[in-house]
């Protein structure tokens, strides 16, 4: 619960000049567990539409700033990477987001869709910028909150083998004060 | 429960800060001059007890301000309401640092900008852009003696004095990794320790003063037959003033402060990633109640001689001044294991001694006819101020300019002009000064009446 105390603290300092922003960038892929940042899928046979959960977490956001502030607008960055050694496939990598009370983020609206191809024997990256997510604002500027990454794969050749590594996950939030 | 502690500190550090205030000056004349002090030059707060007993000269005996800055802040002022899309606390701050009782004619860019926060598991940035302006270099440092008021009566060379006495010092201290990384936006490291020291103190008595000013030494000059003033009248003249005082204590505070954040090995891995140390000790006794009043001794002295129209005076107030106390101390300790303060009364009713800083003005004149010449020095609190000035009188029209070294350690600049209806002046200044926030300069157009 003290995790950003000193942060906290210099809400006064950040938020009291003017009519402006507080700019607040999180890089959440660095705390998620490095090993839920990679997953291999292997589907051996068609199955429509096949889901793969990435991972599901929550995370621990910065205590007290919707004390003070409140969320104007949000973006996303997202970028990820297919390792594809067999199979061809389309698909769509979804990241969704919830409040930290959800029984799981993968209920909602995903966030980002993030439509990919894969074709065997080659890596495919693909990445987007999501803008102006009222949703995903309200979500950052509480405590806690959960994320999960979902794929869902359309495979047109099989087995389709390889692995997916999140390589980006990063949230900005624009706040104003609220004091 | 944030927002209120957010207010908190807020006023806190608003508070702490007004005692800047006191270096505005709304004698036009003397700011003119670049705030120089003389005997007959602005020093209607006394800071030389001999001044009393030279006589009253052609260089004025008072002043009354206008406060025509008054106008300009009816017009054009910010907003006090922090839910108004405006509201700047910095431009509020600035307001207290610099009461509206002169004409702004520039002043700082207002603090402002978007401010940015990166946060990552093991990386923490903060780039405060403009705010950083407001973070100084060294520690921040406020404070000063206030004598508020009061009265006096002179009976020949003896007078009696009442009022109020205010002393109030906080000296804030960041540590070099936390200004590192507010000032210059670099990234927080893990095992690392934020911290600052806070060292405050104030003080409240009434001072009971009874003085005696009188020319102790007097060698006549050819040209005092028509001219009194020894300022003017090239006669060898040394003045002495010495004013105990019983000062009633009715308040006394003090707080030592040490508090920080010591950093993991990851800066935000695990539920408390962060070690919290805060530890205060306080000490206070107060009228009507722990401690009760307290009683002290203090003196004013100074002494001025003139010779061959040449002015050197040093005035010391509060010389030796201390009252004593009897006072409660308590520590207060955050325990960050248990995530609670805690309270322990160290001693009750323990004797303590609490000084009032000596303010030191030495200040010289040189007088050329009509033309008057003059530099100071002024040692106080935490701060010393150097002013120069001249002024020339042309018929009834006065030409003044000035500068000084103010207790941001800046040079300020100064001019100004007078002009005398017999008994009555008329004085115009413009002046700069760094009495903001920003610590940076401004200007400002001051205007008062001279009484002569």
């Amino acid at each position: 619960m003290r995790r950003l105390i000193p942060i906290a603290l210099l809400l006064p300092l950040l938020v009291g000049c003017g009519n402006r922003n507080l700019i607040l960038t999180v890089d959440i892929l660095s705390f998620l567990d490095p090993s839920s940042r990679v997953v291999n899928y292997n589907i051996p046979i068609p199955i429509p539409s096949d889901t793969v959960e990435v991972f599901s977490d929550s995370l621990n956001l910065l205590q007290g700033v919707s004390d003070v502030t409140r969320a104007v607008s949000a973006s996303l960055d997202v970028a990820a990477s297919f390792d594809n050694t067999s199979g061809t496939a389309t698909g769509d990598l979804l990241i969704y987001f919830a409040a930290a009370n959800s029984a799981t983020p993968f209920t909602n609206t995903p966030i980002a869709d993030i439509p990919f191809q894969l074709l065997a024997g080659q890596v495919t990256n693909v990445s987007t910028h999501v803008d102006a997510s009222p949703a995903l604002a309200e979500v950052l500027t509480h405590d806690r909150a959960k994320v999960g990454l979902r794929i869902i794969i359309n495979g047109t050749s099989y087995p389709i083998q390889g692995t997916e590594t999140l390589t980006k996950l990063t949230a900005t939030v624009i706040m104003k004060k609220d004091l | 429960m944030l927002r209120n502690g957010c207010r908190t500190v807020l006023l806190l550090a608003f508070g702490l800060s007004c005692g800047v205030a006191h270096g505005q000056m709304l004698d036009a004349r003397r700011l003119g001059m670049g705030g120089v002090v003389t005997s007959d030059v602005g020093d209607y707060t006394g800071s030389n007890v001999a001044f009393r007993a030279v006589p009253k000269g052609t260089g004025g005996s008072g002043s009354i301000p206008l406060p025509l800055g008054l106008i300009q802040y009816l017009a054009d002022h910010p907003t006090f309401d922090s839910k108004d899309s405006t509201f700047n606390i910095y431009e509020v701050a600035n307001v207290l640092l610099n009461p509206p009782l002169t004409i702004k004619l520039w002043q700082p860019d207002e603090v402002t900008g978007d401010i940015s926060i990166f946060v990552a598991q093991d990386s923490l940035q903060i780039d405060l852009a403009d705010v950083k302006r407001v973070i100084p270099k060294d520690s921040m440092k406020q404070g000063g003696v206030y004598h508020v008021g009061g009265f006096s009566k002179s009976f020949g060379k003896v007078f009696l004095a009442m009022s109020p006495l205010i002393h109030v010092k906080n000296e804030l201290t960041l540590s070099d990794n936390l200004r590192d990384a507010l000032r210059d936006a670099v990234p927080f490291t893990g095992n690392t320790r934020y911290g600052l020291t806070d060292e405050a103190r104030a003080q409240a008595a009434i001072s009971f003063q009874v003085g005696y000013a009188f020319r102790a030494l007097y060698r006549a000059s050819q040209a005092e037959s028509q001219n009194a003033d020894p300022r003017r009248n090239g006669s060898t003249s040394l003045y002495l003033g010495a004013a105990p005082k019983y000062l009633l204590g009715l308040a006394y505070g003090d707080a030592h402060s040490i508090a920080g954040a010591t950093t993991g090995d990851t800066l935000f891995a695990g539920s408390n990633p962060v070690t919290i140390d805060m530890d205060t000790q306080t000490r206070h006794a107060v009228v009507g109640g722990d401690g009760g009043m307290g009683s002290g001794i203090g003196s004013d002295v100074g002494a001025v001689l003139y010779w061959r129209n040449f002015e050197l005076g040093l005035g010391l107030n509060d010389f030796g001044s201390q009252i004593r106390w009897s006072t409660t101390v308590r520590r207060h300790a955050y325990d960050d294991s248990t995530n609670e303060f805690t309270t322990t009364e160290v001693a009750s009713g323990e004797r303590f001694v609490s000084r009032i800083p000596v303010t030191t003005t030495v200040n010289v004149a040189k007088r050329i006819g009509r033309t008057t010449i003059a530099g100071d020095i002024v040692n106080g609190d935490f701060r010393t101020s150097m002013h120069a000035g001249a002024e020339f009188w042309f018929g009834m029209l006065a030409l003044r300019t000035g500068l000084s070294r103010d207790q941001n350690k800046m040079a300020q600049f100064a001019g100004g002009a007078g002009y005398r209806l017999g008994k009555i002046g008329i004085d115009l200044a413009i002046a700069t000064n760094s009495r903001n926030i920003e610590r940076e300069r401004g200007a400002e157009l001051s205007a008062s009446l001279s009484l002569y």
